[in-house]
């Protein structure tokens, strides 16, 4: 059983009177991709900040390997890579030169030093453009680079927030696979965004963060298990939500039916037949549907069910 | 496409009026250079009017000649003359000491026989001269001394005039008594056309010459030349805006979150900012050696006695001016506000400490107004070294000066510093 490498604890952040993080509690495992997935104004970022010692928490307890935070931040700080939203990189200076100077920082020096920059080059594949000025870099290249720097000094844990924005597919790809890499060699990551798709296919586990709040936190195919096989929203006329109500629940596909904001929420153990049965018992009663939206089931949909929003809204 | 551009504007209006620091420096900072550059200039372009140029004068002459050149001197417009000093009447070592203090820039000391050597009997046979001393500040332009010197020149001419003309002509009348044989006339008429040709001294050495020295203790082996009087003014001014540079560094690593991945790194804030200051304090220092070295190269500009001395001030001044830098950095939350306020600082800085135009020149009020500005004593210790022959124990205290303003500059800057 692998040990914890993070734990948070009823984590509070304020900004004023604004709370940004409300007493979120989880732990991340060692060598496990954990995602924070939500909006953004959700509070990932502000916790993924508390844990990279950039900010201190109001209220709760978070410790890394073993560290209470804030009050260990040097012992922690080695131990942690951090790759900000931002491409935080000298944009006059080359990659390498890029690469140098956050390795000095981190204590490296020599031909320790000269080994890790090419190994870090060689995992983003940019050894070839290792002396252009990063200004001259594509934004999938200083992507890669952002996320190189990070790395530079080995770290235990790697915090990457939203790695992948305003990045194109094939960088994505190619990002998705550095990341796959990392987990292979046993790093640990937290890993916050708002594209589902990269949760669904990277992380272990999944926290589903929204307005400071974690509102589930499972593998991303538990919290998808949570739509069964797809939600249905059907909208109908008026008294025909009720009386056709007790029809929808005893179909073969339905699990749970309920009238919500003028319209039918059915969730299914399939949406596909569940929905044709819907039609045709619709058209054998005779009553129009008036608006119909299919949930596939996915983390998107879990969102949506959880919160009642898009995660891009 | 007009509501476009209206649009536009409006954003960006709206953009940059919800900056209020911005908004300040951008309005105060013409207005502040306008209120100082004209209250700085004032002296240039009111003189004869209400800013008199003050002159110090002692007067040891035993009879009346000295204090009617004195009169009519404080008579024009132009000149304010100062024979006393809180009701002491003036001495030449009181004179030198206000001189030195840096209260006066130009004492006249008029000597005990000037009245008797343009009162002498054109008969005598051995001829009295005497002189003037003009005790002047080393680091006074000679834009401004020149001119007071030839005013003198010409009094004295004139007091000369009044004084032996009466003497001459009695003196030659009865030197052309009727039985003078017809040579010997004609050699008094010869006389006579060469002394009003060479004006009344005759040609001959003039009877009161001016002496330009300087105050005892400091030394100066020649007069300051254009480059001493501008290069340490200017270099001053140069160095400061690294101000700019480094405030702007701070700024710009915030805004592209680099400075977010040094907060994450293993490292102390105060070395995280030492990191920052030294590159801009080594620039510094290169810039003053770069000035200095090449006026001496190129315009044969002397650096005084002291290398020790120089060291020590560009030590201090580059501390003073990366020390502001950090300020800035501290108390600006935008770039604009950076720029805004670099500006606003450096102009006033340097306009009030003497930069662009000698504090001599400004009113008293302003020259006091100029010593909370690093610049005036940074120009101060620098022209003490160029100019006016110090070494490094003189110019100590003007370095302890711009320590302390150093260490004011960074510790509000730290203080007030952003570390998020």
């Amino acid at each position: 059983m692998p040990s914890s490498m993070i734990e948070i604890n009823r984590l509070v952040k304020k900004y004023g009177d604004r709370v940004a993080v409300r007493g979120v509690s989880f732990s991340v495992l060692e060598g496990e991709i954990f995602g924070l997935l939500g909006p953004n104004g959700a509070g990932k970022t502000t916790t993924l900040s508390i844990l990279a010692t950039l900010l201190a928490p109001d209220e709760g307890q978070v410790t890394i390997a073993g560290h209470d935070l804030p009050r260990d931040a040097d012992r922690v700080k080695p131990l942690i890579g951090f790759v900000p939203q931002e491409l935080a990189l000298y944009a006059t200076l080359s990659a390498w030169d890029n690469l140098a100077f956050f390795g000095r920082i981190y204590g490296l020096r020599g031909p320790a030093l000269r080994e890790r920059i090419a190994a870090v080059l060689d995992l983003v594949g940019l050894s070839e453009r290792a002396g252009d000025d990063v200004q001259t870099f594509s934004g999938g290249m200083k992507r890669r680079l952002n996320i190189a720097a990070g790395l530079i000094h080995q770290p235990r844990i790697l915090f990457l927030d939203e790695p992948t924005v305003g990045v194109d597919p094939q960088s994505r790809n190619f990002i998705f696979e550095h990341v796959e890499r990392l987990k292979a060699e046993g790093m640990t990551i937290l890993y916050t965004t708002h594209y589902m798709e990269e949760a669904e296919r990277l992380c272990d586990r999944v926290a589903i963060m929204d307005e400071g709040h974690i509102l589930a936190l499972d593998t991303p195919k538990g919290l998808i298990g949570l739509l069964g096989g797809g939600v249905i929203y059907v909208g109908l006329p008026g008294d025909a939500l009720e009386t056709l109500l007790p029809a929808i629940r005893a179909l073969s596909h339905v699990l749970t039916a309920s009238a919500q904001d003028g319209q039918l929420k059915i969730e299914t153990s399939d949406a596909r037949p569940a929905l044709l049965e819907l039609i045709e018992l619709c058209n054998a009663r005779d009553v129009p549907i008036l608006s119909l939206e299919v949930l596939e089931p996915n983390l998107e949909s879990v969102f949506l069910h959880l919160t009642g929003k898009r995660l891009r809204d | 496409m007009l509501k476009q551009i209206l649009a536009l504007t409006w954003k960006d209006l709206k953009i940059f009026f919800k900056d209020l620091g911005g908004v300040a420096v951008i309005f105060l900072q013409p207005f502040m250079f306008i209120v100082v550059m004209s209250y700085a200039l004032s002296g240039l372009f009111e003189v004869g009017e209400d800013q008199p140029i003050q002159l110090l004068a002692v007067n040891q002459d035993q009879g009346t000649q000295a204090a009617a050149v004195l009169r009519q001197l404080d008579e024009m417009e132009a000149f304010q003359v100062e024979t006393t000093w809180e009701g002491q009447p003036l001495t030449r070592e009181m004179a030198e000491k206000l001189i030195v203090d840096g209260k006066r820039n130009l004492a006249l000391v008029f000597p005990p026989d000037f009245s008797a050597v343009l009162e002498q009997d054109p008969a005598a046979e051995e001829r009295q001269t005497t002189k003037i001393l003009v005790i002047v500040d080393p680091a006074t332009s000679s834009q401004f001394v020149e001119p007071i010197l030839g005013t003198l020149q010409g009094l004295l001419e004139r007091t000369t005039y009044t004084a032996m003309m009466p003497k001459g002509i009695d003196y030659f009348f009865e030197r052309l008594a009727p039985q003078t044989p017809p040579e010997q006339r004609e050699e008094f008429k010869a006389q006579a056309q060469e002394a009003m040709s060479g004006g009344l001294l005759g040609g001959q050495e003039p009877l009161v010459t001016l002496e330009r020295t300087v105050p005892a203790g400091m030394q100066v082996e020649e007069y300051p030349d254009t480059f001493q009087q501008n290069v340490p003014g200017y270099t001053i001014y140069g160095i400061f805006w690294i101000v700019s540079l480094l405030a702007g560094s701070v700024l710009q690593e915030k805004r592209e979150g680099t400075f977010r991945r040094l907060l994450v790194a293993p490292m102390s804030r105060t070395v995280m900012l030492a990191g920052k200051l030294l590159p801009y304090y080594l620039i510094n220092l290169l810039q003053l050696a770069i000035m200095l070295g090449a006026s001496s190269l190129l315009f044969g500009m002397s650096l005084g006695h002291s290398p020790a001395g120089l060291v020590a001030v560009s030590l201090a001044a580059a501390a003073t001016a990366t020390g502001l830098g950090v300020l800035v950095a501290g108390l600006a939350r935008t770039e604009a506000q950076v720029g805004g306020l670099t500006v606003l600082v450096l102009l006033t800085f340097s306009a009030l400490g003497g930069c662009f135009v000698p504090r001599f020149i400004m009113p008293a009020w302003l020259r006091t107004a100029g010593l909370v500005t690093p610049h005036a004593w940074a120009l101060d210790a620098y022209q003490d070294l160029l100019v006016r022959g110090y070494g490094l124990l003189d110019v100590l205290p003007k370095v302890g000066v711009l320590a302390a303003f150093a260490g004011l500059f960074f510790g509000i800057g730290v203080w007030r510093f952003r570390f998020e």
